[in-house]
């Protein structure tokens, strides 16, 4: 069994932080780890690769990016390779998927991609279904779980409010897993200290076989956009003319109440009036 | 060493000799340490010439001499990278030492200010005196000191082990000494596989050391001897800093706060001008704080509001928390300092000197690990690997001044942590000031009636002042 693992290098959550004036990130004190759903991909890989399996770690990056592959050597992948260009963009999923595609199709192809369905920093979940196109196999995200029957895979899928959803996908295919379905084992010694001393091999555009026009996909427009402000709530004070149980019942509830309801009776434009006089005292009209 | 007799001096060497490393087991109180289950590394674990446990001043400084001398050093360090957990910012006192390894260090390291400045304040709870010394002597190369953020500072001076040949491995904590027979023969790292072999084990692994003790070196400490440090890097505007502490450029300046901050607790504050933050923070003697149940962070706070500290830090933005022991007790928590096959330096030895006005552990830790990794190299050249070999440690320390600095200040930590110094002299420093400067129309008095009528008022004896004056020149003087 040949799996490819697919691991992006993202800022440690812990270490970020933003300015509340600028909302510019401190980029000077950001820490890198390795995605959350891409060493569970990475862990699960290991598990169906076996002691004879073969598992290759890819990541798109600069050289600090040999972070993440030395993790996944130390915990056991066979090799690793960076990919690298300095014409990325900085938010790039078509160019990366690119990148990828057109190393696993040099050589030897592997049985099985696998990768995080979406990565803990910008997250647009594009990577595996861009990938799975330039590779021309079939692909599932939010896999929660993966059996493999020759070149058959079952796989269990994440759907909404709860839902599961049971595939079958024959191989080679690209498996998209959630985070936190598997958890990335804790390396040997020996496996640290071999993953400290390897080369991590570095493909630039040249040796996969593309040129810097390769990367520009005019489709890609990417948008910011910036949400309004919520509306500013006021903070609520009980209402001072009732009696003391009743504001701590208020207070307690944080003025909560329950929903309740009128029932108007009478002539229609009495009833209108009313209405209206509701709706003007709470703020509507 | 300059202030000592010959024959002093001598008497101070024998004393070394009495107290570490020359009876087997024994530590310098005496208490004979439990003798541990020991094991024995697994066949066929890796061996090195040198194995480092952490990767702080201590473990960089030792690593470095041992792989410049070409000998195959791992350098061991539990954290994600070397300074992760130490506490962050600091005042480097050690640049002279620093340069005779790698010469202009301060051309290629992360330093904040070269410290210019440096202020003894006392204080109680509304007033300050203090003694501000300047000069432009230690603008020049290579500087008396520094300030460094730790994080920054601890990793660059490991890659400059790991650029001399070491082998760093990061995320690797070690959890045992292994022996055969009565002879440190590597250690056990918390993974699986974890077994290393090494002729030398150099233990640097900080205060209250794990490995000194496990290898029954070290005794267990009272808490008495150890100060708790919290400490807070505050993010404020560069050009704030110069004003606020009338800096020029890239100069800097060290304050030292004795008195009223930490209340009735033992112990004292400090502040540090970095680049565009302040390091600043309240050590407290941990028995005290358990005494009167004070919680470091109080201290932190109430420091920061002393009249004379919140005008300095006002507006800072808090970037980084954090909290740390200090070995206090200077000479009398010395370990045994080697064994056969094992060298303990830095913090872990308890080589930090911590008295009032100095709060230095970073000089000595790359003193005494450069003196490790001197030893280490030597034990190798002859192939000999025993206590006996190892000895030469000692000697090492010696020529660096740094068991000397410590045995003459050895009265140093019991005065100052003493009630009357911790509070009461700066209360009478404080008040006598103030009649000084009051001008309310009545007489004006001269000093000595002042002092007279100022110790009359804080009900204290004369001949108390006389003994911790007596005191106060054994620790300092002479
Ligand atoms: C609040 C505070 C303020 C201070 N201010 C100053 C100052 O201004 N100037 C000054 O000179 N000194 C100062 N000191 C003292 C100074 O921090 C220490 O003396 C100095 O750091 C000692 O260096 P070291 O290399 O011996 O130990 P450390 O710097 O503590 O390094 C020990 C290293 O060993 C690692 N380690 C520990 N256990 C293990 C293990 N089992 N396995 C693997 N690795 C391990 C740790 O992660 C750490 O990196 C201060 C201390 C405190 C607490």
């Amino acid at each position: 069994m040949r799996i490819a693992v697919c691991l992006k290098q993202v800022p440690d959550p812990a270490t970020v932080e933003v300015d509340p004036l600028t909302a510019a990130l401190d980029t000077r004190r950001l820490l890198y780890i390795a995605s959350p759903a891409d060493t569970a991909a990475l862990e699960v890989a290991l598990q169906l690769a076996g002691a004879e399996g073969h598992v290759s770690a890819l990541c798109v990056g600069p050289p600090a990016a040999d972070a993440v592959l030395r993790l996944a050597l130390a915990a056991g992948a066979t090799e690793a390779r960076r990919l690298w260009t300095p014409f990325l963009p900085l938010q790039a999923p078509a160019q990366t998927a690119l990148l990828l595609a057109a190393w696993l199709q040099r050589g030897e192809a592997p049985d099985l991609v696998l990768c995080g369905t979406r990565s803990s920093d910008q997250g647009s979940g594009q990577l595996p279904a861009l990938l799975a196109e330039f590779l021309e196999w079939p692909v599932v995200c939010d896999v929660t779980q993966i059996t493999l029957e020759g070149d058959l895979a079952r796989v269990q899928r994440r759907l909404d409010r709860g839902a599961r959803e049971e595939l079958e996908v024959r191989l080679p295919a690209v498996l998209a897993v959630e985070a936190g379905i598997a958890r990335l084992r804790h390396a040997s010694l020996t496996g640290l200290m071999r993953a400290e001393r390897a080369a991590i091999p570095v493909s630039e555009l040249d040796d996969l076989g593309l040129e810097p026009a390769d990367l520009a996909f005019p489709a890609a427009t990417t948008r910011m956009v910036t949400p309004p402000r919520p509306r500013t709530r006021p903070i609520f004070t009980p209402d001072s003319t009732r009696p003391a149980h009743e504001r701590i019942t208020q207070i307690i509830t944080a003025g909560v109440t329950r929903k309740s309801g009128k029932v108007l009776e009478g002539p229609p434009d009495q009833m209108a009036e009313v209405v209206v006089e509701f709706l003007r005292e709470r703020g509507f009209v | 060493m300059a202030f000592l007799s010959k024959e002093a001096s001598l008497a101070l060497v024998q004393r070394v000799h009495r107290l570490i490393g020359i009876k087997n087991g024994s530590t310098p109180h005496g208490a004979p340490q439990p003798r541990r289950q020991r094991s024995a590394p697994r066949p066929g674990a890796e061996h090195f010439d040198v194995i480092v446990v952490g990767a702080g001043p201590a473990g960089s400084a030792a690593a470095l001499v041992a792989a410049r001398a070409g000998l195959k050093v791992l350098l061991l360090e539990r954290g994600e990278y070397p300074g992760s957990k130490n506490v962050s910012g600091a005042a480097f006192y050690g640049s002279a030492i620093l340069n005779e390894l790698i010469p202009n260090w301060w051309e290629q390291a992360p330093v904040e200010r070269y410290l210019t400045r440096r202020v003894l304040a006392f204080m109680t709870a509304e007033t300050s005196v203090a003694i501000d010394f300047r000069t432009t002597r230690f603008a020049e190369p290579p500087y008396n000191g520094f300030s460094i953020l730790r994080p920054k500072f601890d990793r660059w001076f490991a890659d400059q082990a790991v650029a001399a040949g070491a082998f760093l491995l990061n995320a690797a904590v070690v959890d045992e000494v292994l022996w055969e027979d009565d002879q440190v023969v590597g250690v056990r790292v918390r993974r699986d596989e974890g077994d290393l072999r090494a002729d030398v084990v150099i233990a640097c692994d900080g205060a209250n050391s794990f490995l000194a003790k496990n290898a029954g070196l070290q005794r267990e400490f009272h808490a008495h001897e150890m100060s708790l440090g919290v400490k807070e890097v505050l993010e404020l505007d560069e050009g704030a800093i110069r004003e606020r502490f009338h800096l020029h450029d890239n100069d800097g300046l060290a304050i030292e706060y004795i008195g009223a901050i930490t209340e009735e607790v033992s112990g004292g504050g400090f502040l540090y001008t970095n680049r565009d933050s302040l390091s600043l923070g309240v050590i407290g003697q941990i028995s005290s704080l358990a005494e009167h149940r004070r919680r470091p962070y109080e201290l932190l706070e109430t420091f920061k509001r002393h009249p004379s500290v919140a005008p300095l830090v006002r507006g800072g933005r808090v970037r980084e928390y954090s909290a740390h022991v200090i070995p206090e007790a200077g000479w009398n928590m010395l370990p045994k300092l080697y064994t056969g096959g094992m060298l303990v330096a830095g913090d872990a030895a308890a080589l930090c000197f911590v008295a009032g006005l100095y709060l230095e552990g970073i000089n000595y830790a790359i003193q005494s690990g450069m003196a490790a990794g001197e030893a280490a190299v030597a034990a190798h050249q002859e192939r000999d690997f025993s206590a006996r070999s190892l000895a030469r440690y000692v000697e090492r320390l010696r020529a660096r001044h740094v068991l000397t600095d410590f045995a003459s200040y050895r009265h140093a930590p019991g005065l100052v942590n003493s009630p009357r110094l911790q509070n009461l002299y700066p209360e009478l420093i404080a008040a006598g000031a103030e009649q000084v400067f009051r001008v309310n129309g009545g007489p004006k008095r001269k000093l000595l009636p002042i002092a007279l009528d100022t110790l009359r008022r804080a009900n204290i004896s004369p001949v108390h002042v006389l003994q911790d004056a007596w005191q106060a020149g054994r620790s300092f003087g002479w």
